[in-house]
């Protein structure tokens, strides 16, 4: 074997069909139908192409990478259905192989060929990969890997459009919680990402699925027994209605009262991160020029301890806009006054 | 090749905090603490926790994560795993193996205050190079390798730890931007994160970025020390050392104390092995893997050796904390224990002690140590003075008769030995008037003043970064002292203070070399203009 390939160099789609062979050879052999030793040598040399189109992506310390040769890569990589197969076959291959692929699956979804991000492309005809990513919060073994790609894969908008609206995002507000604390951690970034990143995405499925998410959100997030769900869940919120793209759905969050007092208890808690974070969502209540008379009406019922609350309320390190903010939100609430209902 | 045996598949270990029993504390750190415990369903297997807290602070929250997925993602012998990690309340808990010696830091200064010996050094470094070089193949740098995070277990297996602060090439920043050019990888880093006596001189000025040979120097540091049981500088407080590699400030009273010690008798291989860590241009230093190759861990001995001549007849790692803790309670306010050094009698001998400003530390294969160099006067960079101590004062001058400007100005390169009181402190008074008389003479050309004026440039930019760092300091000491305990807050308060002045003192000076430099730019421009209408004539 080592002779009959080194007669001439390869070029770096020659890497890319080798790689595609070998990764056949692992979809269809298990390790009861073929001989050990010969899968293992199949194995073995599957890792090193591996390896090598990771080198030639991104360089190692001999070498920068080069443009052309990535190009190349790119191109006979999205040919074909490599990166299906990568996807598929990655729980056959061994851990260090599995980083190598995550980080060639990372570094192609930014190539451009003839200026154009042809991973997108391939990912809208193939969306389906989505589905086999997503679940693999499920496998212990998989997740960091998948999870690490499905990262990548939603920086292309139409490819985080199709996962806000599918049926696993329901499935997040689990993962978030599991109990592997790097598992939660990893799909607690790729929820934030989702939820950030493209911003007229975003406002569009908020408002479309406002009453299912909010309901989600607040149940099993912000109301979460475990302290870091809650927090990270405050945290994102505030990120979220802040966002001036979604100010509608900022509106009509603030004009609810079960969403009030949510946040009002998490003002409460004894943990200065969560009511610091919970106060930035607390003061668009209170900034509201519009409230709705039951939310006036809580208010004003929790006039004094809200104030009294608010005022030695401070920031571990000294910070003039949180003052500002709370000068501002004292001021709205000592000037209410109690309104019927109409 | 690095070794890439497969670890044995891990056991799960069940995920809540019921099931495991702490049993002692064993490590303490700023926000973290390290228990033995057992865990119970496991035939009570004894493991390791570190229980992190984290509503301390908010930033911590991503090291804590980032740490948890690269644990996740390694796996070596030569790495400190962890068997899982969950949350309970508001910590965060890692399950990791028992290390049952505990760290090679812990273990000196509990029974080897002088150091290691050197077949034993030899060992615990080979080790960790095995995992360095595992790493640096990861794309990932560790960024605080020192003794206190290699762990050591009972038979003598020897392990990394501490993945808090590393860092992925194939994740910062400047590739994850999603519009900048896809395929740069630069594999550089730009942010500081080490501690202080470990860290690299291209980390300290982090503007022109860092990788892998960042963890190689901290690696030679580490080696040095193994030898002297603790890393050079190390006699003074994190903070000040940080400022003095940042000034480049040297205090020769304190060298020299610290020079006292008797060496033990180290082989030239080893030597020779750590100067290529230290070399001041990371680009020479070589990678772990090149490392591995040199003589000095060829004929090394196996994990036994260790056993029996350093773990034997140790004290447990729960005494050795117990212990600690009581020593650290009476020398709260000196960390290294060198107590000669208290405030009073320190401040005083700091004032009467000259100071010079140094370019480089060098490393000094025969003292083992790192050595201070001075700015040479000539941009020529032949011309390295090194000034060795304990014995007389050689201050080299290899330049010869072509580095005539430093001959020129500096008295100090006629004096042989034995005068290195006069010769120190005449250097630092001539200074200012070499400077200026430089400019008078200008015999040597037009070419000497343009590189005599790159190199003033060169330090009053120097001198801003300086400047910035140290307010940078002051500021990190000031944020500390907030939230510090109540007793430290007064040393605290000291600290800065000291450090105000510092600055002050900083400012001055840069003033005025500014001044200086505008004067002799005045006096350039004069050579020149009459220069050329020399040439004219």
């Amino acid at each position: 074997m080592k002779s009959l390939f080194k007669t001439k160099p390869r070029t770096p789609p020659d890497v890319v069909r080798q790689t595609r062979d070998l990764l056949l050879y692992a979809q269809r052999s298990s390790s009861s139908d073929s001989r050990e030793s010969k899968r293992e040598e199949k194995m073995s040399e599957l890792y090193k192409n591996i390896r090598e189109l990771k080198t030639i992506l991104y360089g190692n310390s001999e070498s920068e990478p080069v443009a052309e040769a990535c190009a190349q890569l790119t191109q006979e990589f999205f040919r074909e259905n490599t990166l299906r197969l990568l996807i598929l076959c990655l729980p056959k291959l061994n851990l260090e192989a599995r980083k190598d692929a995550t980080q060639i699956v990372a570094n192609l979804q930014r190539q451009q060929v003839h200026s154009r991000l042809i991973a997108s492309d391939y990912l809208e005809a193939n969306i389906d990969l989505m589905d086999v990513l997503i679940v693999g919060y499920e496998n212990t073994d998989m997740a960091l890997h998948y999870g690490a790609m499905l990262r990548e894969c939603i920086r292309h908008q139409s490819v985080a459009r199709y996962v806000l609206g599918s049926q696993h995002m329901k499935k997040f507000f689990d993962y978030i919680q599991l109990p592997n604390f790097d598992i939660a951690a990893d799909a607690a970034a790729t929820f934030k990402e989702l939820l950030t990143r493209h911003k007229s995405t975003v406002a569009e499925f908020l408002s479309k699925n406002y009453d299912w998410f909010f309901a989600e959100y607040n149940s099993k997030l912000l109301e979460s027994t475990n302290y870091i769900t809650r927090r990270q869940a405050v945290k994102l919120l505030g990120d979220i209605l802040l966002d001036r793209s979604n100010s509608a759905v900022m509106t009509r969050y603030v004009s609810s009262r079960e969403n009030l007092r949510i946040l009002m208890n998490l003002l409460r808690e004894s943990s200065k991160s969560i009511q610091i974070e919970a106060f930035h969502v607390f003061k668009l209540f209170a900034a509201n020029q519009n409230k709705p008379p039951d939310i006036v009406n809580i208010l004003v019922a929790n006039k004094s301890k809200l104030l009294r609350l608010f005022a030695d309320f401070k920031t571990d390190k000294e910070d003039q806009e949180f003052e500002a903010d709370k000068a501002q939100v004292v001021k709205e609430i000592a000037a209410l006054e109690p309104r019927d209902r109409p | 090749m690095a070794s890439e045996e497969e670890e044995p598949k891990w056991v799960q270990y069940p995920l809540d905090s019921n099931s495991y029993k702490i049993l002692d504390k064993i490590c303490v750190h700023a926000s973290a603490v390290v228990y033995k415990a057992i865990c119970v369903p496991m035939d009570y297997a004894v493991v390791a926790i570190k229980a992190i807290n984290l509503d301390q602070s908010r930033t911590d929250f991503d090291y804590v994560r980032r740490e948890a997925r690269t644990l996740s993602l390694l796996s070596h012998p030569n790495i400190l795993n962890a068997y899982g990690s969950f949350t309970v309340d508001r910590s965060h808990w890692v399950v990791m193996p028992f290390m049952s010696a505990g760290s090679l830091q812990s273990i000196i200064s509990s029974s080897f205050p002088d150091g290691l010996s050197e077949p034993c050094i030899a060992i615990v470094l080979k080790e960790t190079l095995l995992a360095l070089s595992y790493l640096h193949n990861q794309g990932l740098l560790h960024r605080d390798i020192k003794a206190s995070n290699i762990l050591v277990d009972s038979i003598g297996s020897v392990k990394l730890s501490d993945f808090g602060i590393s860092a992925s090439i194939y994740e910062s920043d400047s590739i994850r931007g999603w519009s900048s050019s896809p395929s740069s990888s630069s594999l550089m880093l730009t942010d500081v994160a080490a501690a202080p006596y470990w860290m690299a001189p291209e980390v300290i000025h982090s503007h022109h970025g860092y990788s892998f040979k960042a963890d190689i120097w901290s690696f030679g540091i580490t080696a040095l020390e193994l030898v002297h049981g603790r890393p050079p500088l190390s006699h003074l407080p994190p903070s000040e050392s940080l400022l003095q590699m940042i000034t480049k400030r040297f205090r020769f009273s304190d060298y020299e104390k610290h020079k006292n010690n008797k060496h033990k008798n180290f082989s030239k291989a080893f030597k020779e092995m750590v100067a290529l860590c230290l070399d001041q241009d990371p680009s020479k230093r070589p990678s772990a893997y090149q490392l591995l190759k040199h003589s000095f861990f060829e004929n090394c001995e196996g994990s036994d050796f260790l056993v029996k001549n350093v773990l034997q007849g140790l004290p447990s790692v729960e005494e050795r904390f117990k212990e600690s803790k009581i020593t650290h309670s009476d020398l709260s306010s000196s960390n290294t224990g060198d107590d000669d050094r208290e405030d009073d009698e320190g401040n005083s001998v700091r004032q009467k002690t000259e100071e010079r400003r140094i370019s480089v530390w060098n490393f000094n294969e025969d003292g083992f140590e790192l050595d201070p160099v001075f700015p040479s006067e000539s941009k020529d960079n032949s011309v390295v003075k090194r000034v060795r101590f304990g014995g007389e004062i050689i201050i080299h001058d290899q330049g010869g008769e072509s580095g005539e400007l430093s001959g020129d100005v500096s008295p100090s390169s006629q004096v042989e030995g034995g005068l290195e009181n006069q010769v120190i402190s005449g250097h630092s008074e001539s200074e200012s008037s070499r400077i200026g008389g430089e400019g008078q003479s200008g015999g040597g050309g037009v070419e000497r003043k343009g590189t005599f004026l790159d190199g003033l440039v060169a330090l009053r930019l120097s001198l801003d970064d300086q400047r910035a760092k140290v307010s940078q300091m002051i500021s990190m000491v000031s944020g500390e002292a907030v939230s510090g305990e109540v007793s430290r807050e007064e040393q605290m308060a000291q600290l800065i203070q000291k450090l105000t002045a510092e600055l002050e003192n900083e400012r001055k000076k840069s003033f005025e070399l500014e001044l200086e430099l505008e004067m002799i730019k005045f006096r350039a421009e004069g050579y020149d203009d009459s220069g050329s209408t020399a040439d004219e004539a």
